[in-house]
């Protein structure tokens, strides 16, 4: 009886198991159909001389040895993409975490919440349309950055600052300004307002407030959230190039070029697929080391804490 | 919900709907492609057509005067003809190139596209567009009896030999050369008479021209620096390298050479390249870039962004380095308040440069609007020779061709010279097809290899131009982009070198005589 009855459990359980692996199935077949086998597509063809429409030429490693040691435009690119990348994690990790905390401190709940909502409406803006109403009302030649300095009879500082390669790449960095209307916001503020009232509390009694509190008991307790931040500004500083793609497209010159865009012509301009899967297969590999380093050597706040 | 409620609610809802109907667009008028396309549903063929942005229907040239609504007259004479068949005039993009690519890959692009046909030479090997040689020698039924191309299609092409040079390096000729447009200096004479100048006979008294308006407080000549990229580069390319060309031009093609004489291909620059030219040890190089740098101070600040035409009409600009298109809209304009005229850039003197060919500047401009046959036209059987498809698409392209067809597009708005025997050249087009009678460029540079070679320069050149690079610094870019371009040409273009180098050691004697030869060629 007693056999029977552990026998039916156990084919009960089976039973939700391989129902569970079933629905899991589809997924995880559009998973490999639209992620990993476009990776392993891509991995494939950038070990050959690929032009859309012409003959496929195998040619090893030669377009990995080409951006790594011929192509001219590697270099200033990779340079570009850790200033800019640099530039959005300083950016993203420091500002929105401090709008945070300046949320959570408000006395009253209705004016957190009226806040909150202020600081998180612009993410409904199109991005596209914050990218034009800098570059086309704010940087251009008769832009009100420029009206703005006429104004104040500075008129040897205007200029196009999307154009100038003196100027682009800080024109570039300070797009979004005060760059504080997005979801980091909100992440911080959960982060923050997660912090145990003990905790809060104890740090009162300490006599630990101020800017001495914020350095040392909530940076530490919103640190799993500020590594989340690092992952996401690092992959996306990596990877991304259309923000530069619509407003400089790259320039002037290479000043604000980086290596997706390097891929991007390459694949949809120059017709260089297999070259354009190289240079993205690089770019997947140094942003799965960059995670790896993050996973294991950036502690959450869990971890932290299991340590004390 | 209360009244008050739904009354508030009400009332913001209509005016939104009011707001959406305020803002709809007008109605499309007759001529536009979308109309044209959705009028002709019921046709047993359809041919899809890009005619490009200055014949396009409902285009505007200049922003003045009538719409375009030739191109569209001639296709309805076309449907009314041939029952059965649709003219679909598919709109013209801006980056025409990658939306070519993507269509031609996936076999859906227009039957017949316009683009620059040095464009279409980078892409004749994977069978994307359609040779025309067969058809060209054939008669056009649409002409009369006796009329040229009655006999043979290629007769009725007024410039023969800029027509034929558009023959693709395989030796296969894929664009019907529409129409022709030429390049001038658009110049203010009541400017020119105030400050005391002359149209200039050669580049010592251009510039000297140029820094006497400027002196006058006019900005003395409007560019883009696109056109420093392509047209200066050119012309100045040519003015340095024509007296050496006996030494260096490795490839003479019967076909080509009547309009391009001593015209350098890719494989024959790839080979000089080797040999040292158009690198930093070549010094006719250096001159090259250091001569467009001193042409450019007397350029317009802004060669990136400024609206070129804007400072010409306003009288702040003195002169316009442009194509033909905007004498249609000076002309046009009942307020322009000046007399202006057209002149060519004059020759380089030895004043100029040690290294000056001293002959008449040459030209950049020539074949306009070129028209290719892509392989969507022969997608119905998949074979040329038996496709009903591609020979409706020849015959169409036969009538846009026909005299009186011709006329009525190409002469519709003075923008382009006519390409076709017996059709006339409207008066403002007559500078320019005057000018067009002039020699043709050694190289059309940036367009010898493929778009990023054209890119490299396009991108670092302003940079020069505008003092952010220094010369070294440019040559290093230019000598990377070159080996680079080599290296995918060599791989893609399976280059034979081995005629090259014979030609190449008969000619060593001719260099001998030769000064200001790249280092290891000096005699």
């Amino acid at each position: 009886m007693n056999t029977n009855a552990r026998t039916a459990r156990l084919v009960l359980r089976a039973r939700r198991a391989l129902a569970c692996y079933a629905v899991l199935l589809v997924p995880l077949a559009l998973l490999a159909v639209f992620v990993y086998l476009p990776v392993v597509w891509a991995f494939s063809k950038s070990l050959f001389e690929f032009e859309i429409g012409g003959e496929s030429t195998f040619i090893g490693l030669s377009n990995y040895i080409e951006f790594l040691a011929a192509d001219p435009t590697t270099y200033v690119g990779l340079v570009n993409m850790l200033i800019f990348t640099g530039a959005a994690v300083a950016i993203r990790l420091t500002v929105p975490l401090i709008v945070a905390k300046l949320i959570v401190s408000l006395q009253g709940e209705r004016w957190r919440h009226v806040y909150r909502v202020v600081f998180l409406l612009p993410v409904v803006v199109s991005g596209v349309a914050v990218l034009l109403i800098w570059s086309g009302l704010i940087y251009s030649q008769n832009g009100l950055l420029n009206e703005f300095l006429r104004v104040c009879g500075m008129e040897r500082w205007c200029r196009t600052w999307l154009g100038d390669p003196s100027t682009a790449m800080a024109a570039v960095i300070f797009i979004g300004f005060p760059w504080v209307g997005g979801f980091e916001v909100l992440i911080y503020y959960a982060g923050l307002s997660a912090i145990p009232d003990s905790v809060n509390e104890a740090a009162a009694l300490e006599g630990c407030t101020g800017l001495r509190k914020f350095l040392l008991i909530d940076v530490p307790m919103v640190i799993s959230q500020l590594k989340l931040m690092l992952v996401l500004t690092i992959i996306a500083g990596i990877q991304g190039f259309q923000n530069l793609l619509i407003i400089t497209r790259g320039g002037p010159g290479y000043a604000t070029f980086v290596p997706g865009l390097q891929m991007y012509y390459n694949a949809f301009s120059y017709q260089r697929f297999g070259y354009a899967c190289a240079i993205g297969v690089i770019l997947f590999l140094l942003i799965f080391g960059l995670t790896v380093i993050n996973m294991k050597y950036f502690k959450s706040s869990e971890e932290l804490q299991a340590a004390a | 919900m209360s009244m008050g409620r739904v009354m508030r609610h009400g009332c913001v809802a209509l005016t939104a709907l009011a707001g959406v109907w305020l803002l709809l667009p007008p109605r499309t008028t007759a001529h536009t492609p979308a109309a044209r396309t959705a009028t002709h549903t019921n046709a047993r063929l359809t041919l899809r057509v890009m005619p490009g942005p200055l014949y396009a229907p409902g285009i505007t040239p200049g922003g003045v005067g009538t719409p375009n609504r030739a191109f569209a007259d001639v296709c309805a004479a076309y449907e009314r003809l041939h029952p059965g068949v649709a003219i679909s005039i598919e709109p013209s993009l801006g980056a025409v190139r990658e939306y070519l690519v993507t269509q031609l890959s996936a076999g859906k692009a227009p039957d017949i596209v316009m683009v620059n046909v040095e464009d279409v030479w980078a892409d004749v090997h994977k069978g994307w567009y359609v040779p025309l040689d067969e058809y060209l020698t054939q008669p056009n039924p649409y002409c009369a009896p006796g009329q040229p191309g009655s006999t043979q299609w290629w007769d009725q092409f007024k410039y023969q030999a800029i027509s034929r040079a558009k023959t693709a390096p395989d030796g296969k000729m894929y664009c019907i050369t529409y129409d022709m447009v030429e390049t001038g200096i658009f110049y203010n004479k009541d400017i020119f008479r105030a400050v005391g100048v002359e149209v200039p006979q050669t580049w010592d008294e251009f510039e000297t021209t140029m820094t006497n308006l400027r002196a006058a407080g006019y900005t003395p000549l409007q560019m883009l620096a696109t056109l420093y990229v392509d047209w200066a580069v050119d012309l100045f390319l040519d003015q340095l390298y024509y007296s050496i060309l006996p030494g260096i031009d490795l490839v003479q093609d019967p076909v080509r050479e009547p309009y391009l004489q001593g015209y350098l291909d890719y494989d024959e620059i790839c080979f000089l390249f080797d040999r040292g030219f158009f690198t930093r040890r070549d010094p006719r190089y250096r001159e090259l870039w250091q001569t467009i740098r001193r042409f450019r101070q007397f350029a317009n600040k802004d060669i990136v962004c400024e609206d070129m035409l804007r400072a010409f009409v306003n009288q702040r600009a003195a002169m316009l380095w442009s194509a033909s298109p905007p004498c249609y809209r000076l002309d046009a304009d009942p307020e322009l308040g000046f007399e202006w005229g057209v002149f060519y850039l004059p020759r380089f003197t030895t004043n100029t440069s040690r290294f000056a060919s001293d002959v008449e500047m040459c030209v950049i401009g020539g074949a306009g609007v070129q028209y290719e046959v892509t392989s969507s036209a022969y997608a119905d059987t998949g074979d040329p020779a038996t496709s009903p498809r591609l020979a409706q698409t020849i015959d169409f392209l036969r009538f846009l061709t026909a005299p009186e067809n011709y006329a009525k597009i190409v002469n519709e708005h003075p923008l382009m010279i006519p390409n076709i025997v017996g059709v006339p050249v409207l008066p403002l087009m007559e500078p320019f097809a005057e000018i067009l009678q002039r020699r043709y460029t050694t190289t059309k540079w940036c367009y010898t290899f493929d778009l990023q070679f054209l890119d490299v320069i396009s991108r670092t050149l302003p940079l020069y131009l505008d003092d952010h690079m220094t010369l070294d610094e440019l040559l290093w870019w230019q000598e990377r982009n070159l080996t680079a371009a080599r290296r995918r040409f060599a791989r893609r273009k399976h280059i034979d070198f081995a005629p090259l180098q014979r030609r190449w050691d008969e000619l060593a004697s001719v260099r001998a005589t030769m000064a200001g030869l790249p280092a290891a060629e000096q005699p």
